[in-house]
């Protein structure tokens, strides 16, 4: 059968950006020497930024399932009102480039009388790593919400209706039925909002500054180093950097299933 | 024992609209209706999944209207199962007991029983989505049963099912009712399940209960056009079966219809589809085994078809093609043979 000049047309699109990015890629594994990766590896300072990332990404997603899942769950679930305008007003940070998300939060934590009190009780966002939790929680929750909210949707109400004829209550039905039902879907959730914390740079940096030894996480070693001259290090911390997305992507692939957002 | 009082409640698509009901302790009744008559939304409001607007419900005397459903231990069962998909049979089985804490081996020993009363209990490791639709809703049954509900809700459960199983399940839902004396409420849109099971039957259209009685009075003596157009069943009888050498007889009223099988002796019911009688002026030889005869008592002429009512110790209903109608030049008052055959006449 003979072909259209389109047909050739879209794969070779496809094809281009396949090489594209498998050369962009390849060049930071194997543009520095062997040696000079492990010690750069090895270095206290990686091992720090590493550390500091599984930390704060870890614990920004915590946070991102304890207040998203509920949220999540009555979006799905619940019609009050003003569901709509929440449903649309969660969403909103995905198209919010961090940035700007990073100069909000340092406005509200570094300039407000809710900053200063909080900073008084010992709650210091701006230049700490608790200012990397929360820039990664704002700018990640809505992944979460996103993947939950078509999770729960997608179990019908009735399992938990008889579940409560069986004798609980509504969190008691939600707990011991349609939390075990999502598992595959709380599970890419996390893996997502996990991966993006990790990688989350804009609203870190403006919040929570580059500070080295401080707030250095891996993309702010990499933004740290690039910017001293220290090509080895700013290799080494993207390649962490891959290979956690790599982690992340099979995760998903894998195990995330009908999980969609 | 339960007792429904003008309840209203507007979903939007689905309402109940002032439905009133009473039933007996132990009674098998059955809710026929179209759909979005309403009778899913009765039975998810008798289980105190939905507030009412107005009325009131009361069970064993006492008010439940605005308790949560766990105070209510009434059970359900849907028509797809619901089964719990992360928990196996057993684990499905004793959900109920384990939101009670019951004592772990206590419930364990009460799910095995539940499950060899419904012949489940070699699935009991199994997951749901391994087992038959008719498994499935074993199972389900068990699991509401094992609680000894006030009141078992079944919505259609039977609808999902194949011929067969369904026949099956009938038979089983029967047997369990009689053993565990638990009081039903069963939602349908099949007629032969309330022939089946009921003791009585409850009529429901637009939100509301329309009927209630023995089945063959809901169907014979229909209060509403409503019914007698919904049920729309012609030829219902009510008589009594026995078997004698292989073939079984009928006794309706003062005729006598056979039938290919009894199912079971004594008292059933029995249909004839009208447009399985032949309708001639003169007795036909035939192997077919009945025949009747009788006088016809109406006429009802709706395009292709003409029906007629034949009045032959009790009334019986014939359909007609129109030509076949104007070549025998039939009228009110004339004498007519009634022709079928024994496996036209479907005993339940």
């Amino acid at each position: 059968m003979r072909r259209s000049w389109f047909y050739y047309a879209t794969i070779a699109a496809s094809v281009i950006l396949t090489v594209f990015l498998v050369l962009v890629l390849s060049l930071i594994v194997l543009r520095p020497s062997a040696d000079a990766l492990l010690a750069s590896l090895a270095s206290s300072e990686m091992q720090f930024a590493v550390g500091l990332s599984l930390a704060t990404a870890s614990v920004s997603t915590l946070l991102c399932m304890l207040i998203g899942i509920p949220a999540a769950y009555a979006l799905a679930r619940y019609s009050f009102p003003g569901n709509r305008i929440i449903n649309a007003g969660l969403d909103l940070p995905l198209a919010l480039p961090p940035l700007v998300a990073g100069l909000g939060l340092l406005l509200l934590f570094g300039t407000t009388s809710l900053g200063n009190w909080l900073a008084d009780v010992g709650l210091v966002f701006v230049f700490t790593p608790l200012g990397i939790i929360v820039a990664q929680f704002f700018v990640n929750f809505p992944y979460m919400i996103r993947i939950m909210r078509s999770t729960f949707s997608m179990i019908n109400p009735r399992y938990e209706y008889v579940a409560k004829t069986l004798g609980c209550s509504d969190a008691g039905a939600v707990w011991r039925v349609t939390l075990p039902m999502s598992r595959t879907g709380i599970l890419s959730a996390s893996t997502i909002t996990w991966a993006k914390g990790i990688g989350e740079f804009g609203a870190v940096l403006l919040l929570a500054g580059a500070i080295k030894w401080k707030t250095e996480t891996l993309p702010i070693a990499l933004f740290l180093n690039m910017s001293t001259g220290r090509l080895d290090m700013a290799i080494s911390a993207a390649l962490l950097l891959i290979l956690i997305s790599v982690c992340a992507l099979y995760i998903f692939e894998r195990y995330g299933g009908s999980a969609r957002f | 024992m339960l007792h429904i009082d003008n309840i209203s409640i507007d979903l939007g698509e689905f309402r109940l609209d002032e439905a009133s009901l009473d039933v007996a302790p132990g009674e098998y009744l059955v809710i026929l209706g179209p759909t979005g008559a309403g009778k899913t939304i009765l039975l998810e409001t008798i289980g105190g999944l939905y507030t009412p607007r107005s009325g009131s419900i009361s069970i064993n005397g006492r008010q439940i209207t605005n308790r949560p459903p766990k105070e209510r231990n009434i059970c359900m069962v849907y028509q797809d199962f619901m089964l719990f998909p992360h928990l196996t049979v057993e684990e499905n089985i004793v959900f109920g007991l384990r939101s009670r804490k019951t004592d772990e081996e206590d419930a364990k020993k009460k799910g095995r029983e539940m499950a060899r009363l419904l012949a489940i209990d070699h699935l009991l490791h199994r997951y749901p989505d391994t087992l038959s639709g008719g498994e499935q809703q074993r199972t389900a049954i068990a699991r509401a049963l094992v609680m000894e509900p006030n009141l078992l809700l079944l919505d259609e459960p039977l609808s999902a099912l194949d011929a067969q199983t369904r026949e099956s399940l009938v038979k089983e839902l029967k047997r369990i009712q009689k053993i565990t004396k638990v009081t039903v409420l069963h939602v349908t849109h099949n007629f032969e399940e309330v022939f089946a099971l009921a003791d009585r039957v409850a009529v429901m259209n637009r939100g509301r209960i329309v009927q209630v009685g023995p089945p063959d009075e809901v169907f014979r003596k229909p209060n509403s056009e409503f019914i007698a157009h919904f049920t729309g069943t012609k030829n219902i009888f009510r008589g009594v079966c026995s078997m004698d050498s292989g073939a079984s007889t009928i006794r309706v009223g003062t005729i006598s219809i056979a039938s290919r099988t009894c199912r079971e002796e004594g008292e059933v019911y029995a249909t004839i589809r009208p447009e399985d009688i032949l309708v001639s002026r003169t007795p036909i030889t035939s192997s077919a085994r009945n025949s009747l005869f009788g006088t016809i008592t109406g006429i009802a002429n709706n395009g292709m078809f003409v029906k007629l009512t034949v009045d032959a110790g009790v009334p019986i209903v014939s359909v007609l093609t129109r030509q076949g109608f104007e070549e025998m030049d039939l009228d009110i008052g004339d004498e007519v043979y009634l022709t079928f055959k024994a496996a036209a006449v479907h005993v339940f």
